[in-house]
Parts: C-alpha cells; structure tokens; sequence
C-alpha cells in the first residue's frame, strides 16, 4: 500500500476506536436531539393546523431536525479529541514521524464520516419507530446521509481549526453552543412563509437552512426538489471551506 | 561495542529566537559520537528542551546546521524522524489504547512490516517489563508503568538515537533505577543516547560526556571525572552549581518563550 494511503488508514482505525471508548460517551449525543424532539413533537404539534404549514404532521417536519442535532453533536468531538492530543503531547509524537500530513487531518475527517452514519442510522431507526415516514426511501435516506455527512465533517473543522489556535479544550468544548444560533436561525422550526420577513431574511444567509430544507425535502416530498441541491451545495461548500481552513492551520502550526 | 569515533550528531552556531525576541539558544556547537551516553545538563530555562526540540524538527532553528547521522536535517527530516526516537518530558500516551495498539500502530506509521513490529513489541515489553499490562489501556499505568511504556514505543521502529528530555521526572528511586538499567542496557547494544536531565546523579551515573548549558549557552564539556576535576567537585552537583550560578533571571525570560504543541510543559 502507498504510504500515504498507508498512513491514513491506520491512523483512521486508531481514530474511530475513539469513538467507542469509553462506550459511553456514545450516549450524550442523543440526548438533546431526542428530548426537543419528543418535547416539540408533542408539545407544538398543533403548529401543523395552522393556515400556510404544508400538509404534513409537525413531527415529520422536524425530523431533518433531530438527525442533524445528533450529529452536530459528534462532529465537535474532533476538536476537542485534536486538543487532548496536543496537551498530552501524544499530537507531537505524530509530527515526528514519517508520516503525511495530510494524513492525520482526513483520519480525523474519516472518524468523524464514521461516527456521523453510526449515529445518524441509530437516530433514524429511533424516529422510524416514532412513527416518521421517509418519502424518498431508502436512496432518499442514502441521500440524507450524504448531506449530513458532509456537514459533519465540515462542522468537525470548526473544532479542529479552534483546537490548533487555541490548544484549550474549555473554548473548544464551548462551540456546541454554535448549535443554538446555527439551528434555530434557520427554517428548522416552522416554515419560511410563516417566519417574520427580518427573521426570513437571516435563515437566507445561514448554510444550516438548506441542510435541513434539503433533508426536509427528502423526508416529507420524496425526489424533485430544488432543495435536495442546494442541501448538497451548503454542505460542499462549507467542507470545502473549512477543510482549505483546517489544512492551512495544520501548515502554520506544524511551521 | 561501537567503536565511539564518528559524529552521529553534528551541531553548529545553532541559534534560537522566538518571537517576541527571547533567545532561548545562542549560538551553540557540539557533537556526539556514535554509541556514546550523551547528557546534556542545566538548569530550568537554560535551553535544554529548545535544543533537543530542534534536534527532533519540532521546533524550527533561527541559524545553524543540525547534521543527524550524516542528514542535514531539513534536507531530509523524514530519513531522520526514522533515525531517531525521542522519549519527551510530557509522556503522551494514547489513554483509550493498550499499550500493544500503540506500539502496534507505531510500527505501522513507521512503515515496518508486521512480523518486524510483532517481534519489536515482544521485544521491547518484556525490556521494560510491561508483558503482563500490555493488553491494558494506558490510562490504567502508574507514573513509572507509563515512563517506561514511552521509552519502549519511542525505540519500536530500531532507532539509531534515542533522545530522551528528563526520563526520570516524577518518578521514584525504585522506577529511576529501572529506567536506568534499561538505558545502559541499550546503549551497551550500541544505541547513542541523548539525555537531558535535572538529576546530577542521574548524568554521573549514566553518562560517558556531559555539556553544561546556561542561559543558552554551553558553559562546559567533558566526561564526568575531567569535569569534577576541572572545576575541583566532589560531585556533578557541585560542577553544576560551580558552573550555572544563579539563573533564576533566565529561568523567567525563557519561561515566555512558545512551544507550538503544549502550553503546559516545563521548559528546561
């Protein structure tokens, strides 16, 4: 094998183990995602009657919702495992060895793919039980996880990028809070034609808007939309964004 | 035996100025030769772990030329990250692996073959007398355990010189005098051994050559006996003392300087 390739794939399987261990920390993750869904499921689900709300339950409306709060979640964990790394002084150790660069950024990137599709296929099998329906089937459900996927391991750059400045695991583990802002300035809770036009205005600015319009449209509508794209686009163009960001810190910080 | 004549590490002019202006190396030349037990002493600031950073590539150079077994380094710092091990201040192990995945995926980021790092893990385990814990995570070792768990994993690729950066700190006599015994018996193998240490003892014991340095600079060289006489010492610690002085001053400017990948460690 290339050395390369070589070298990505060892440090991935050392990577994804992290995952798992411990084994619960595997749990945290769904615990957000799973309480504001059942609490808004439930609690707002007369929401659904109101005039301009498309004809569908409110629960399936922001299942998109609790799939990428799961997954949100688990991307931030790159940073802080990357701060862990430096402190420990296990991060040096890789910097002299023979090994790529490159490598040790997309092993992280690896993880985080990984952990995203184990987390998001145990948060949909959870919604399928509550009852969610997906309309595009089992591609759509494919297509949902490319998307997120995605914006997971652009999302996990954020954490790397703040990890490699910063080397504090206090202000790394403090951008989970970025959930707030990215999530509920979005369409994530109510239709776009129902929100006040300033409030609009801002969900047109936010990548997050067409992330969970475009696995919106997958669950609720099947294929054909417009949005499924451009959910594809906002989460591409962050990865390539912040991967280009990430890669240029590793440059400057391995000078 | 290895016959002590050639230069496996060459260094000149070797100078270091952070940003920010702290000159943490000023301009220093020595050699090692091959096979010899290397110490590389002074006090806290003096500009020990600046040194042996940039001897490893973790931290760059200002000035100077760092010549390892014949490689210039930045010609070719992959041929020389093979060459060397370094066994650091801060041991940074992988806390949710054993220690038999880490020597394991080691060996692989090495590029050696798997019969070659079986045989290395076997090898190097039973050395430090970790066999029975090696399927353990190292979160579970004892400040000793892990010590000499780290010196095992920095030699699973064969390196030709170990650099170690105060192997002994924080631990007791009991796991000093093991941590001893597996360097002597290393570098009665033949492997050139580069220490840097705030234990006189220690480099009276250990080493064939010791370089003082103060303030960024080498005040003094030789072996244990030609410096004890040299300065009229009993001990090393008196050489020591007799040749660093009062370096506190130093101790707090070089306190300020950077180090790219740890904001926690102790600076020597």
């Amino acid at each position: 094998m290339n050395t390369f390739f070589s070298d990505w794939y060892y440090l991935s399987i050392r990577n994804i183990k992290l995952i798992w261990r411990p084994l619960l920390a595997l749990l945290p993750p769904f615990f957000m995602p799973i309480f504001f869904f059942a609490v808004n499921s439930l609690s707002l689900s007369a929401l659904a009657q109101v005039p301009g709300f498309p004809d569908v339950s409110y629960k399936d409306f922001i299942a998109p919702v609790a799939i990428f709060t799961a997954i949100f979640f688990s991307a931030g964990n790159a940073g802080i495992e990357l701060v862990q790394d430096i402190q420990s002084g296990y991060f040096k150790k890789l910097i002299i060895m023979p090994i790529n660069r490159l490598a040790i950024v997309l092993a992280k990137l690896t993880e985080i793919a990984v952990q995203s599709l184990g987390q998001g296929i145990i948060m949909l099998i959870l919604l399928l039980m509550w009852g969610v329906k997906i309309q595009s089937g089992f591609l759509g459900v494919l297509a949902i996880f490319a998307i997120l996927t995605i914006f997971a391991m652009a999302w996990s750059c954020i954490g790397m990028i703040s990890a490699l400045r910063s080397q504090n695991a206090r202000l790394v583990q403090s951008l989970f809070i970025l959930v707030f802002p990215l999530l509920y300035l979005t369409t994530s809770q109510s239709p776009r034609d129902l929100l006040p036009s300033t409030f609009a205005k801002i969900t047109d600015y936010n990548p997050v808007t067409y992330i969970i319009e475009g696995i919106r449209a997958l669950v609720l509508h099947g294929w054909g939309s417009p949005d499924i794209v451009y959910g594809f686009y906002a989460a591409g163009g962050m990865f390539v964004v912040l991967v280009t960001l990430t890669l240029l810190s590793f440059r400057k910080a391995l000078k | 035996m290895v016959s002590k004549s050639s230069n496996i590490i060459e260094v000149k002019n070797l100078t270091k100025t952070y940003p920010g202006g702290t000159e943490a190396v000023k301009g220093i030349s020595f050699n090692v030769r091959e096979g010899e037990f290397y110490g590389f002493l002074g006090p806290n600031g003096a500009g020990k772990t600046t040194t042996i950073n940039m001897l490893v590539n973790l931290v760059k150079k200002t000035s100077g030329s760092i010549k390892i077994d014949g490689v210039v380094l930045e010609d070719s710092p992959d041929e020389i990250y093979k060459k060397v091990g370094f066994a650091m201040q801060e041991v940074g192990l992988d806390e949710v692996a054993t220690a038999r995945e880490m020597m394991q995926l080691h060996g692989r980021l090495y590029h050696m073959p798997k019969i070659e790092i079986d045989a290395q893990i076997a090898k190097l385990l039973k050395l430090v007398e970790l066999e029975k814990v090696a399927d353990k995570f190292t979160s579970t070792y004892s400040g000793g355990m892990r010590r000499r768990f780290d010196l095992a994993l920095s030699l699973i690729h064969k390196p030709k010189i170990l650099f170690l950066d105060e192997p002994t700190q924080g631990l007791d006599p009991h796991a000093r005098q093991l941590i001893w015994g597996h360097l002597r018996e290393l570098n009665k193998q033949g492997m050139t051994i580069f220490l840097t240490t705030h234990f006189m003892d220690e480099a009276q014991e250990l080493c064939d050559r010791i370089e003082i340095m103060d303030k960024g600079k080498i005040v003094t060289e030789g072996s244990p006996a030609e410096l004890m006489k040299k300065h009229s010492a009993k001990n090393m610690e008196e050489v020591f003392l007799k040749t660093t002085g009062n370096t506190l001053g130093q101790e707090e400017v070089n306190a300020n300087a950077p180090d790219p990948f740890s904001r926690s460690r102790q600076r020597g």
